[in-house]
């Protein structure tokens, strides 16, 4: 018993070993941002390799608000991604609805269509979305872009939430239809609220999209005013100038709001996640 | 002529007829079903009132307009708006087909119902049966004509530019058009072009390799994790599970942006701290060998991505049923064998749709290459192609449509990536539950 409490104690102390490697993998560039946003250089050759050995100043987000167009780039990509959001919760639910209880011509070779449009990148007709935009009057304007998104959002999601309403069963809606109850209000007042769950993943996810997409809002936006976030960022560290520093405290603030939700919502993330396989 | 109908069921034939001849006539005419009868009848006659410049539109699609030397550049023919114009037309022409499909269907139900029960629906059932069923159409008509306009077009534009000479420098609108050329462009890109022939080779190769190396470092780099998580039982697992799903929280673009910074070969902290440490003498070329910056890729790649699939392999373990786990304790497996003959199994199985996919969005990964190399280093064919030593297949038609303009190459290379594509998505769609149960 000894001899294999002392194998055990060996493993454990390898596991540690691995384990703490990996964190400090993980954490290197993490810590060096985090440093960097409050260091007082400006280009990545200025800034110390030991993380918080140049000093502490908050100058680069004094700058981020004051210099830079900064909190109208935040408005824009928050404005954009709630549009999207709300937008594609909206119609992704309606059709699933529509596939996972209505019997119709065509429906097979339109579920399979969703599954097939979704595997292409949506940027690859971006020269045909240019076009359509400029026909329609949506070019730099931020509207034209959430279009492009939700577009880009209901193959997938539609076939997602139409999965989850499948395993919803319909003895709820028989219920209500023998009441008197209408589609919509059925749908409305009774599949929506059963299948919040999925919903609000689909929420978060189209939610958090678009603030880190780069290729459409280059394409679509161009006045400065319509900047979003990630254009931004990407000009304080594009090949003409380097300014890291600026960079870091940019991305800092937004990347800590995800970095909390996604650590409060760890626990209920593996669940979704497992089961989203399991219903395979 | 006589609009009485016999209720034997023997006039199907001729209802079928009067259906097809005009939209919603059967029904005005013989099944005194005004209200289906008149919502298909208008939407003829609209279709018909825009004929004249349908039908000119899709002239344009063919021809794609004549050039005009002569004429003010905002005059002249612009091709790519008669090509989008033509192919949402069609898409328009194709919905005006099946809606007379279902016109003519209808009438030819309307009419069995009929003879079942032997008298004409009143205005106010009718009504009523079609309010039942614009529900359905109702609900499903905005993610069609979004999808249609934003998906489905751009689709059909691109499949159709790869059949086009519209490039830099000579085919350009608005000064001047763009041709049919047939296969050439493939032609050009699969052999006869020596250089981009090659540069495509190489780049698609890359891409492949990368997809595949992206996906399974991620997968089992996950997986390895999640297991030593669950099964070494140390006091603190919770903590290290909390840091390590930090890549994932970070936004790619950032983390992306950062490692490229760090890596920077004369200025990056990295190649300094190692220099500092004596480890090394001379810099480390990290982003700027091509063999090098590959295998950086896929190493920071791993650093991104390995998060998502520890969440994914520890949620299917802990949706494994614990009962299998108990018979085989009771079995007398061993910690080991549970694991390999049990654990890794299932979760092999229940996440392959997943792999799929993930493999299916490596190949597409654009942030990962963009943001961290920018395709860069330059290899020997790079000044005519633009494609880079670590640029993957949309990498490359990014550059492709915003610096050099060959868009008629770039159509060519999205067809490519799409018909790779296509079977894996229809591979996952047919091993879903509601495909077997044969319920679409």
């Amino acid at each position: 018993m000894r001899k294999y409490n002392a194998i055990d104690s060996i493993n454990k102390f390898i596991v540690y070993m691995i384990f703490i490697f990996i964190s400090f993998c993980v954490l290197y560039p993490l810590v060096f941002v985090v440093s960097a946003a409050f260091s007082p250089g400006n280009g990545i050759a200025s800034v110390n390799i030991v993380p918080f050995a140049d000093g502490f100043t908050v100058k680069h987000f004094l700058k981020l608000f004051t210099q830079t167009d900064y909190p109208k780039w935040f408005m824009n990509t928050l404005k954009i991604a709630i549009a999207t959001s709300a937008i594609t919760i909206l119609i992704s639910s309606l059709s699933a609805y529509v596939f996972s209880r209505f019997k119709f011509s065509f429906k097979k070779p339109m579920l399979m269509s969703l599954l097939i449009l979704q595997i292409f990148p949506s940027f690859v007709g971006m020269v045909a979305i240019y076009v359509i935009l400029l026909r329609i009057g949506g070019l730099d304007t931020l509207w034209g872009l959430v279009l492009v998104y939700v577009a880009g959002n209901i193959p997938y999601n539609t076939w997602m939430v139409k999965s989850y309403m499948d395993t919803i069963s319909k003895n709820l809606d028989e219920a209500a239809r023998i009441d008197g109850a209408s589609h919509f209000r059925i749908f409305s007042q009774i599949i929506f609220p059963v299948a919040k769950p999925i919903i609000t993943f689909l929420g978060i996810t189209s939610f958090t999209a678009p603030w880190m997409d780069y290729i459409f809002p280059k394409m679509v936006l161009r006045s400065p005013e319509n900047q979003t976030l990630a254009l931004g960022l990407f000009g304080f560290v594009s090949d003409k100038k380097n300014e890291f520093t600026t960079f870091a405290a940019g991305s800092l603030i937004v990347a800590i709001p995800f970095i909390i939700f996604f650590i409060l919502s760890q626990k209920t993330m593996i669940t979704s996640f497992g089961g989203a396989a399991v219903k395979e | 002529m006589k609009t009485i109908l016999l209720k034997d069921g023997s006039q199907e034939k001729k209802i079928e007829k009067f259906a097809c001849c005009f939209m919603g006539l059967s029904h005005l005419l013989f099944l005194k079903d005004y209200v289906k009868g008149l919502f298909f009848a208008l939407t003829e006659i609209v279709f018909l009132i825009f004929l004249p410049s349908i039908i000119k539109m899709l002239i344009n699609l063919v021809t794609l307009g004549s050039p005009m030397p002569n004429v003010p550049i905002k005059q002249r023919d612009n091709s790519i708006f008669m090509l989008i114009d033509g192919i949402i037309i069609l898409a328009v022409v194709a919905i005006f087909v099946i809606v007379y499909l279902l016109s003519v269907k209808s009438a030819k139900s309307d009419y069995k119902e009929y003879c079942r029960t032997g008298k004409y629906k009143s205005t106010k059932e009718s009504f009523s049966l079609v309010a039942g069923k614009s529900f359905p159409i109702l609900g499903l008509a905005p993610a069609v004509v979004m999808i249609c306009l934003f998906v489905i077009v751009p689709l059909l534009f691109s499949v159709c530019v790869a059949f086009t000479n519209y490039s830099s420098p000579s085919h350009i609108p608005p000064n001047n058009t763009v041709d049919w050329v047939g296969l050439q462009n493939f032609v050009e890109l699969f052999g006869s072009e020596a250089t981009w022939a090659s540069g495509f080779a190489r780049v698609a190769i890359w891409t492949l390799v990368w997809a595949l190396a992206a996906t399974v470092t991620c997968y089992f780099g996950g997986l390895i994790v999640a297991v030593m998580l669950k099964e070494s039982k140390i006091k603190i697992a919770p903590f290290f599970r909390v840091i390590f799903i930090l890549p994932y929280a970070v936004p790619s673009v950032v983390s992306m942006l950062v490692w490229k910074n760090l890596l920077n070969g004369s200025f990056g902290p990295i190649n300094r701290t190692l220099i500092q440490l004596g480890w090394i003498k001379d810099i480390i070329p990290w982003l700027s060998s091509p063999g090098l910056a590959q295998v950086v890729c896929v190493l920071v790649n791993l650093w991104a991505g390995f998060s998502y699939f520890m969440l994914l392999t520890m949620g299917t373990m802990t949706a494994v049923s614990q009962d299998l786990f108990e018979a085989a304790r009771i079995d007398g497996a061993s910690k080991f064998q549970v694991l390999r003959y049990i654990t890794l199994p299932l979760v092999l199985y229940q996440t392959m749709p997943l792999i799929i996919m993930s493999f299916t969005h490596n190949i597409n990964n654009f942030g990962a290459i963009f943001f961290l190399t920018g395709g860069n280093p330059t290899v020997a064919d790079s000044t005519t192609t633009m494609a880079g030593g670590t640029d993957i297949l949309v990498t490359w038609i990014y550059k492709l449509t915003i610096t050099l303009l060959k868009y008629n190459y770039a159509s060519v290379i999205a067809v490519v990536i799409f018909i790779v594509l296509a079977p894996f998505a229809i591979f996952n769609f047919r091993r879903t539950k509601a495909y077997k149960e044969g319920e679409v």
